[in-house]
């Protein structure tokens, strides 16, 4: 994979970068996690454990395309492991119930997108903090969810479905990766081509800004919720296929990992820095931490220490703390 | 007027200089201050007062030039180093917090000195407020109640007292320098009394430099007076043989000359279509029942003190702000729910005064702030794309165009000057198709030279047909751009003066402004260069 992006194919990088280093640490981070690895682990460098630890890359990444959106125009949106779960639901009740196939992708993103909007609705329009409306609607969706799968999981049967996860279009590489590929390119054309994109930068940037020059940025806002949910619904439906099943602990991890990634890639809280392209990077060190501590072993409540430290670590090292004065 | 203080300087500034990027600030200044004296500093914004202030109180490095304090090398890298020397300042913004107690904002930072083990002894800092207060003669105001109780210009002058006296009281500073910045902007009439009182006392203890723009106001407080311009110290006065029209000419260097503000330029307009008409606006708290119709290529001046609603009548004019009552019509067309995005996209444009907080975001580029406001239509390409290509080529044209120095499309805004930022707010604007501009006092924080570059843009506007609504602090800007000037006073138009043929003079402006409110608050911040209080 390469994954040197910053440059080569956004002439128009982001308007903000972070001092040379800290734009440099993330990938710094993927190549040493990489080469600790291989020198710690027999089984890392293998194509069974690369093709393993790409399709678990793929949910994560995603669910997180659509959340930077929002952390990049300034928000948060903390309900992206709860959506998912939720349309995961549908998605086998679609399955089973009304036997879709593979069309029951286009329920799943669809309620993702509506979830999403609604998250927005409520934030941009009832001036809520998004922390506050997205932390509200985790609990509701993931309620929803856990009452329609009656706290069980639920098997399907649709070996079409499944192949859009586990089949292997290009040998060797299962297609979830691809879908996650081609979602993040499309996603970075979207962050940097389009008006949307500008519009997130912007708003992130400066939203009294936006607002006398007279960007509609609470529509704009709507709109960003309504990604960032429906590619959690995609990440959802996928997740499901990947797994042959929708249970209740579907996007548990997701909440913490897609914040982490986010972040530790390099978009940043306070809004207008950092960018979709580099949401890969963050990604693929929250899965390689992954991947490698399980190799090696640690278990899995050191492995929650090992991730956390990492996160405010990486914010610690990469955030330029001579803007900030005051941090509530 | 006690006696001038003589002997040797308390605080010697020696040849300091600074610059960002390519625009200095601050060029080779060189001062002395001698003890118990009150030195006035004018000039015009832009001139370098701040940043000569920075310096003293060490919140800004100089690039060059030393200072000495008491006889002794005097380098602050902070505020909390100037500050244990000796050296207060009163910033322009209130840095008072408004949740606690006033004693405890009297002695804030020093709590350590009351402690006894954990405990606070509240009683001897109440004993110590108490002593401060009294020194300021601000006996009425009760150490122990909450701040946010105090009007604004108590705390004003609790803030001032501050810098006066706690370092004496505290710190047991013999001699201190303190910096007054614009003290009295917002203070009342009478409060402004008790502020003269309270530096006549300070003299006693210590230096004043002290800012202000109110002319009169330096004359009658200070032993001596320095006129900075464009970032260099052109004289040093005695208050007793000048006056306000030397001190103002020296600061701006040139009476208000037509030249500068195109006045040739204007045209007789009474013909034109009116583009922009509102009637009966009304904003609860702001203004009232406010009615004012704008002709193409028009230029309506809208002045008035701080509180009179002008700002507030620009952000509702431009869509900002909900209005009630009345009607707006842009074009001839009535607009049922004028939002912003809406009149944006019918030819309104509008220019806020906080140019940093609302007119631009600094760190983005050039080219990003200039197609800001066009998202909908001249960057839109096929499926939502933006049209990168043409971003980038409209803004290399613009920074042509105006002049932007030091731009490239690329580059942040934030490396640019004040006027040359100023400059790329107003090419958003003026790439596109524009019926109305309206614009919160332009020329805020802008040298000279941009600035009439600035009004030249205006005059272009004019000359293509576009309606212009200026809200300014400035009377001579007000006075030399405008076809037509509307005075608010309270939130109502005062009066509504004619400035297209023989223009109308400064105190004329200020009387319709002030009327009989012997109470007004002046405007805050702004060049009021002969705008003199009425005795």
């Amino acid at each position: 994979m390469t994954l040197d992006l910053r440059s080569a194919q956004i002439p128009h990088a982001t308007p903000r970068e972070p001092p040379r280093l800290a734009t440099l640490l993330p990938l710094i981070s993927v190549v040493a996690l990489v080469l600790v690895f291989a020198a710690t682990s027999e089984a890392f460098l293998s194509w069974r454990n690369f093709s393993g630890l790409a399709a678990q890359a793929s949910t994560l990444l995603l669910a997180c395309l659509g959340a930077t959106f929002v952390i990049l125009m300034g928000g948060i949106d903390l309900s992206v492991g709860a959506v998912a779960l939720l349309c995961g639901a549908i998605t086998v009740m679609c399955l089973n119930g009304l036997d879709l196939g593979v069309a029951a992708l286009v329920p799943a993103v669809a309620l993702g997108g509506l979830l999403g909007a609604l998250n927005g609705t409520v934030h941009a329009y009832g001036v809520i903090p998004s922390f506050v409306v997205t932390l509200g609607s985790l609990s509701v969706f993931g309620g929803l969810a856990l009452q329609l799968l009656q706290g069980r999981a639920i098997r399907f049967d649709s070996p079409a479905f499944e192949d859009l996860a586990i089949g292997q279009l290009v040998p060797m590489v299962p297609n979830i990766f691809l879908f996650a590929v081609i979602a993040w390119a499309a996603m970075v054309f979207v962050n940097f081509r389009t008006r949307f994109g500008r519009y997130m930068f912007i708003i992130g940037g400066g939203e009294a800004v936006a607002r006398t020059a007279g960007i509609p940025v609470r529509r704009f806002k709507i709109y960003a919720f309504a990604v960032s949910g429906a590619m959690a619904g995609l990440a959802g439906a996928l997740a499901v296929a990947r797994l042959g099943a929708a249970g209740p602990t579907l996007g548990s991890e997701l909440l913490l990992n897609s914040l982490a990634a986010i972040v530790v890639g390099g978009t940043s809280l306070s809004g207008g820095i950092g960018g979709v392209h580099r949401t890969l990077i963050g990604v693929l060190i929250i899965a390689l931490l992954d991947n490698g501590l399980n190799l090696l072993g640690v278990n899995q409540y050191t492995q929650m220490v090992v991730k956390g430290a990492v996160v405010v670590l990486a914010v610690l090292i990469g955030q330029d703390r001579s803007k900030f004065s005051v941090v509530k | 007027m006690t006696p001038r203080a003589t002997g040797a300087p308390l605080l010697e500034a020696r040849g300091l200089t600074k610059a960002y990027g390519a625009g200095t600030v601050l060029d080779g200044v060189s001062f002395a201050a001698a003890p118990n004296t009150v030195v006035g500093i004018v000039g015009e914004n832009g001139a370098g007062k701040s940043t000569l202030f920075n310096i003293l109180c060490g919140v800004t490095q100089p690039d060059a030039g030393e200072m000495s304090l008491g006889g002794r090398p005097f380098r602050p890298r902070n505020l909390a180093e100037a500050n244990r020397a000796g050296v207060s300042r009163v910033f322009q913004e209130q840095a008072l917090i408004p949740h606690v107690r006033v004693y405890e904002n009297l002695l804030l930072g020093h709590e350590a000195l009351f402690c006894h083990g954990p405990l606070v002894r509240q009683r001897a800092m109440l004993d110590v407020a108490r002593r401060i207060l009294s020194l300021a003669r601000l006996e009425a105001i009760d150490p122990g109640a909450p701040t946010s109780a105090l009007s604004f210009s108590k705390r004003q002058l609790v803030e001032i007292a501050r810098a006066c006296f706690t370092p004496r009281e505290v710190l047991g500073v013999e001699q201190g320098v303190v910096l007054l910045d614009e003290p009295t902007a917002s203070l009342l009439k009478e409060e402004e009394r008790a502020f003269f009182d309270m530096i006549g006392r300070l003299r006693a203890h210590a230096s004043v430099l002290f800012v202000s723009h109110r002319l009169t106001e330096v004359l009658q407080v200070s032993d001596r007076v320095l006129v900075l311009k464009d970032g260099c110290l052109v004289a040093e006065l005695d208050p007793a043989s000048t006056s306000q029209r030397e001190l103002h000419s020296l600061m701006v260097g040139r009476e208000r000359d037509a030249d500068y503000y195109h006045e040739r330029r204007q045209r007789d307009v009474r013909g034109g279509p009116v583009v922009l008409r509102a009637r009966g606006r009304t904003r609860a708290g702001a203004f009232t029942d406010v009615s004012l119709e704008v002709r193409a290529g028009e230029v309506l001046g809208i002045g008035g003190l701080l509180e009179s609603g002008k700002e507030a009548l620009g952000r509702a004019l431009a869509g900002l702000l909900p209005l009630t009552g009345g009607a707006i019509e842009l074009a001839g067309a009535p607009l049922r729910a004028p939002t912003a995005a809406r009149l944006v996209a019918r030819g309104l444009g509008y220019v806020p005064a906080e140019r940093l907080a609302d007119g631009m975001i600094p760190d983005f580029p050039i080219a990003w702030n200039m197609s800001l406001a066009s998202g909908a239509d001249l960057m839109a390409g096929p499926l939502g794309t933006w049209n990168i290509a043409r971003e980038q080529d409209l803004a290399a044209r613009f920074i042509d165009l105006l002049r932007i120095r030091g731009g490239t499309p690329a580059r942040s805004c934030r490396a640019l000057s004040g006027g040359n930022q100023q400059k790329v707010v107003l090419g958003r604007w003026l790439c596109r198709d524009l019926r109305v501009l309206i614009l919160d006092n332009p020329t805020r924080g802008v040298d000279a030279g941009a600035k009439e570059e600035i009004y030249g843009l205006l005059r272009d506007l004019t000359d293509r047909g576009v309606a212009v609504v200026l809200i300014t602090d400035e009377l001579l800007e007000l006075i030399g751009l405008s076809d037509r000037i509307a005075i608010l006073r309270r939130g109502r138009v005062a009066g509504v003066v004619d400035a297209a043929g023989r223009k109308p003079d400064e105190q004329a402006m200020i009387r319709l402004m002030l009327a009989s409110e012997s109470d007004a608050v002046w405007s805050v911040g702004t060049d009021r260069p002969s705008a003199a209080v009425p005795a």
